[in-house]
């Protein structure tokens, strides 16, 4: 904590904006914080409880932003420099006129699961995080709840905790969940017949709201206001609030993000019902791992594999 | 089709056209017999397939969606069925995931010249639809698009 401020401070002369995280509402829910002042500074925390992937916001403030010489600052986790490296091999982000803070990632915290956890139900005033430990402060006293038991889904399966691509890691490498790719979320599904899996679905996407704030979040979701979803020519949805829609809408997202998706697990943390359409995507990310051994995100020069092609692949 | 009131079974074909469509057409020409459950959008190369043709009309409920073009390096744009193949072997894979029988989706390649094989490929794709019966898609309890308005969303 002490490290960033005083590092970014340091820098901050030679940075146009940081974008880092501040406490939202409640300090259970930081929130983005664009920051362009060194007042503005103090405001920075970094926690388990910084969920946000903010490389999502990227390629917009790049567009945006002037040509001043001066550098973005931005924090990433693990998985949020998987997300940069994957928008730098498509172009969508230059790398250089960024200055990239790697934040070695202990794990981000499931807020359902910790509202669970914990004995008081009192609005909470405090939160700190030392030794795999969460201290939450509220007016009922300070609780301690282990980080491990209230664990993000996505962060369970993580094997990039320390950040690639950085400028700069501040804090110490943190050992990986996982070392080679786990789908056990996805072999549960598989594990269904394909009448069970039909009928999973469709119970689960029968709470879909079409928010699209899963769309939102998603670094890789390009297209912003051009999304084919919301398109009427060609008109892939309806306006119909059925079942089939709403499974359009999600096949929509998982082909597209095909061999892109660096399985950040924004789409399913944002999701407001509680949908986990993560899965889509991590069982497309298995496709591209089987077929072309690729990993999105990881290599900032490599094509990804739908856009590439191979005359010498035999068998498909 | 014996059942007065039994849904006629139906495949869509994504047929290029410079290698499969002709292909069917020689099979056609020659007189070759096939199976009536086909019925035939012609693309201009399989790498206009978009993956999301077969998924949405799988979920609509058609029993089978077959895509044919030419054979890989026989490509009319030279690699078209390259980037075609990648992304038609991603859908098949994905298909069971979401509740889709990845046994309704099938794709290969025939030539302009190979109508005897188009004849093997719809006769034998047709008979798997025929034992599968018919697809309840994906959310059956949505009605369905006419095809009219299904057609005015690409005009
Ligand atoms: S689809 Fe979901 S998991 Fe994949 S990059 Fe987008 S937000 Fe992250
Ligand atoms: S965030 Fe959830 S409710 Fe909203 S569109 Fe995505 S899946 Fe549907």
């Amino acid at each position: 904590m002490d490290t960033l401020h005083a590092h970014l401070e340091a820098l901050f002369d030679d940075l146009e904006l940081v974008i880092g995280w501040e406490t939202g509402y409640e300090p259970l829910r930081p929130t983005p914080a664009f920051l362009r002042s060194r007042e503005d500074l103090s405001r920075l925390v970094w926690n388990p409880l910084c969920a946000p992937n903010l490389s999502v916001y990227l390629p917009g403030i790049l567009k945006d932003a002037k040509e001043t010489g001066k550098k973005i600052g931005v924090c990433l986790k693990g998985c949020d420099s998987r997300s940069l490296g994957a928008l730098v091999q498509e172009g969508f982000v230059e790398r250089e006129r960024l200055y990239v803070v790697g934040l070695p990632c202990p794990g981000t915290v499931d807020p359902e699961a910790l509202a669970e956890a914990r004995k008081s139900s009192a609005p909470v005033t405090h939160v700190s995080f030392r030794d795999g430990l969460l201290a939450i402060t509220s007016r009922d006293g300070t609780e301690e709840i282990e980080l491990e038991r209230v664990l993000a889904r996505r962060c369970r399966r993580c094997r990039h905790p320390n950040p690639l691509h950085a400028d700069v890691i501040l804090g110490d490498p943190v050992p990986p969940r996982r070392t080679e790719p786990s789908f056990s979320d996805v072999d549960a599904v598989e594990a269904m017949s394909l009448e069970e899996r039909r009928a999973y679905w469709e119970e689960e996407l029968s709470r879909c709201l079409r928010c699209y704030a899963c769309r939102n979040a998603c670094p890789l979701c390009v297209c912003r206001d051009r999304c084919l979803a919301e398109s009427r020519t060609p008109k892939w949805t309806t306006q119909r609030d059925g079942v089939r829609d709403k499974f359009l809408f999600h096949m929509i997202h998982a082909l597209h993000l095909a061999g892109r998706c660096t399985e950040c697990g924004e789409c399913e943390r944002v999701c407001p019902v509680g949908i986990p359409v993560a899965l889509f995507k991590e069982k497309m990310a298995r496709i591209a791992l089987e077929l072309w051994d690729y990993q999105a995100g990881t290599d900032p020069a490599a094509t990804p594999p739908l856009q590439t092609f191979d005359p010498s692949e035999t068998g498909i | 089709m014996s059942e007065k009131n039994e849904r006629q079974l139906r495949i869509v074909g994504f047929l290029c056209n410079w290698c499969s469509y002709g292909g069917a057409d020689t099979a056609g020409v020659c007189r070759f017999k096939q199976p009536p459950l086909l019925r035939i959008i012609r693309i201009p190369c399989t790498g206009r397939m978009d993956p999301l043709f077969v998924v949405k009309a799988l979920a609509q409920g058609a029993d089978g969606v077959l895509v044919s073009g030419c054979h890989p390096k026989d490509c009319h744009y030279a690699v078209g069925n390259f980037y075609a193949r990648r992304r038609l072997e991603l859908v098949k894979r994905f298909l069971p995931f979401v509740g889709l029988d990845p046994r309704r989706f099938h794709y290969t390649w025939v030539s302009a010249s190979e109508g005897q094989r188009w004849q093997e490929v719809v006769t034998e794709f047709s008979a798997v639809i025929q034992e599968l019966g018919p697809n309840p898609g994906i959310g059956a309890d949505t009605p369905m698009e006419t095809a009219g308005q299904a057609a005015s969303a690409f005009a």
